[in-house]
């Protein structure tokens, strides 16, 4: 196993859909004996990719195509129901708005509690607080409770962490379209920078020019199968070709 | 030397932190802060005190030295180890829960939001035993067998993480589980030798060996051991230590291997 490398190997993913799933223990006991109405979604089928370390892959794919589902169990947030997953090396993803953050503790306090969970010391963390600081541009609201953060704020400081704690691979998801311009601009950069320094990134984005611009690979998912892989021009243009030519995108959890 | 595996620090820092978070959080916005965690189980025993002892005369068992009989000081002793059970199990209910938001976002090892919740938890128990242990010294009521507070409160520890894992991983899927377990706790505060003494259980009744029962149920062992290290001083017997350490180890290797098996579906309950 390589540091920086994430190898998905024939990974499928199922989520169950329960319909009139109890919600109580009461209607729990009420069922007992009757079948359970349990739908099987597949939002994953038989994935097989590599991401090398240091290189940065692109994700595409319409909503509901399982990008974000990939994503999360890259982090090792969900287990794959069949198939093997590895991501090698120290991880930090950026999945969602104020992923990872407790809304009830301050900016500072959560920046603590996630180096935690990247299994990096409080001094680590300590001594990179006022470049975090700096990074987010968020001032003295680092030691108020997240929860009354604007989302730009919780994107801002997510970003400023994630890229902060020295993440051999980095996940970010669509989330920095949220920040300004002026922020945008320095998430690309620090990108490029992590990039140079060996930092395998993977980021799942719909800004097609971003896409080829930054990417050395890209896959494009849809329905939940790999169709594309690979040079970031083709892949990216016969994805934007599909959705030209108004292909399916309708979410279904049948199929 | 002593190395230690990545994996295990990461953990220790993240069940620091998770304990931390607990400790501040508990009495935050709170002028009095820590002084609470001594009001509730101080008027609890000087409730029970005045009810038990006062309104219905019950005579505290002689202790020791016959300086500390007092039926406030018997309950606390038992108190001591029944709070810090009833508060790991309600506990892990909720620290599961409040960072089951923030596990679909992010990995970490979910047993560390439970194990610091119980670290603070412990911290708590501690300073009351302290209190117990001072109050004891000074009305000259201690002996050597002090050295079995301690173990009597880790292992009500042990005993109440296994019962608060499978409790909490329920309760994430059920929510009525907290209020199950809440009324579960509340009755058997009753079924445990904490208000009254084990001889005023008659033996038999129903056709049920009902003193047997009562006596070695395992918060009962634990409150017994704990007694009789700070109140009666004397060395609890062979039997009651071997059968509250099987206790303790079986719970909480059943709570651990279930709640490792079920704990990476937390992250898919909607």
């Amino acid at each position: 196993m390589t540091i920086g490398q994430i190898a998905v190997e024939d990974v499928s993913k199922r989520f169950r859909l329960e319909r009139n799933r109890p919600s109580s223990l009461k209607e729990a006991l009420l069922r007992i004996g009757r079948s359970r109405d349990v739908d099987d979604f597949w939002v994953l089928r038989n994935i097989n990719l590599t991401v090398e370390p240091g290189s940065f892959f692109g994700l595409v794919g319409h909503n509901g195509s399982g990008k974000s589902t990939l994503l999360r169990l890259m982090a090792g947030i969900h287990r794959p129901s069949v198939g093997q997953i590895s991501a090698t090396g120290r991880l930090s993803a950026l999945l969602e708005l104020g992923s990872g953050f407790h809304p009830d503790l301050t900016g500072r306090e959560n920046v603590f509690l996630n180096g935690a969970m990247l299994g990096l010391s409080r001094k680590h963390m300590a001594d990179s607080m006022d470049h975090i600081i700096e990074f987010s541009g968020i001032g003295e609201f680092i030691d108020e409770p997240v929860k009354i953060y604007s989302s730009g704020m919780y994107v801002r400081l997510g970003f400023a962490v994630a890229v902060n704690v020295d993440p051999e691979i980095l996940l970010v998801d669509e989330v920095i379209a949220v920040g300004d311009e002026e922020f945008q601009q320095r998430c690309m950069n620090h990108m490029n920078m992590l990039r140079e320094r060996g930092t395998t990134i993977v980021l799942v984005s719909h800004n097609a020019v971003l896409m080829q611009e930054l990417c050395d690979t890209v896959g494009w998912l849809d329905h939940g199968r790999l169709l594309e892989l690979g040079d970031p021009t083709s892949v990216v243009g016969s994805y934007l070709d599909h959705v030209a030519s108004g292909g399916d995108n309708t979410l279904t959890t049948r199929d | 030397m002593l190395t230690i595996s990545p994996a295990v620090r990461k953990s220790t820092n993240l069940i620091y932190n998770f304990a931390q978070r607990e400790s501040k959080a508990r009495y935050k916005r709170s002028l009095l802060g820590w002084f609470w965690s001594f009001a509730n189980p101080l008027t609890t025993v000087a409730v029970y005190g005045f009810v038990f002892g006062i309104v219905y005369g019950a005579r505290a068992p002689i202790t020791d030295n016959g300086n500390a009989q007092n039926f406030g000081l018997f309950l606390f002793c038992g108190l001591v180890s029944w709070s810090s059970f009833t508060g790991v199990v309600n506990g892990c209910m909720g620290w599961l829960a409040s960072v089951s938001d923030l596990r679909k976002k992010i990995y970490f090892p979910t047993e560390t939001a439970l194990l610091g919740g119980a670290a603070a938890n412990a911290v708590q128990t501690a300073l009351e035993a302290f209190v117990l242990v001072v109050i004891m010294a000074v009305l000259g009521n201690l002996s050597w067998t002090v050295v079995f507070l301690p173990i009597a409160l880790i292992l009500t520890m042990a005993f109440g993480l296994g019962i608060g894992f499978i409790v909490s991983v329920l309760n994430a899927r059920y929510r009525d589980i907290q209020y199950l377990v809440g009324i579960l706790l509340n009755v058997s505060f009753f079924l445990v030798p904490i208000v009254f003494t084990i001889d005023l259980v008659p033996e038999h009744k129903w056709g049920l060996p009902i003193r047997t029962l009562v006596a070695w149920n395992p918060p009962a062992l634990f409150v017994g051991i704990a007694r009789d290290g700070v109140y009666f001083l004397d060395a609890p017997s062979g039997a009651k230590l071997l059968a509250a350490t099987g206790w303790a180890i079986v719970s909480f290797s059943v709570g651990w291997v279930y709640f490792r098996a079920r704990s990476m579906e937390i992250s898919e309950e909607p």
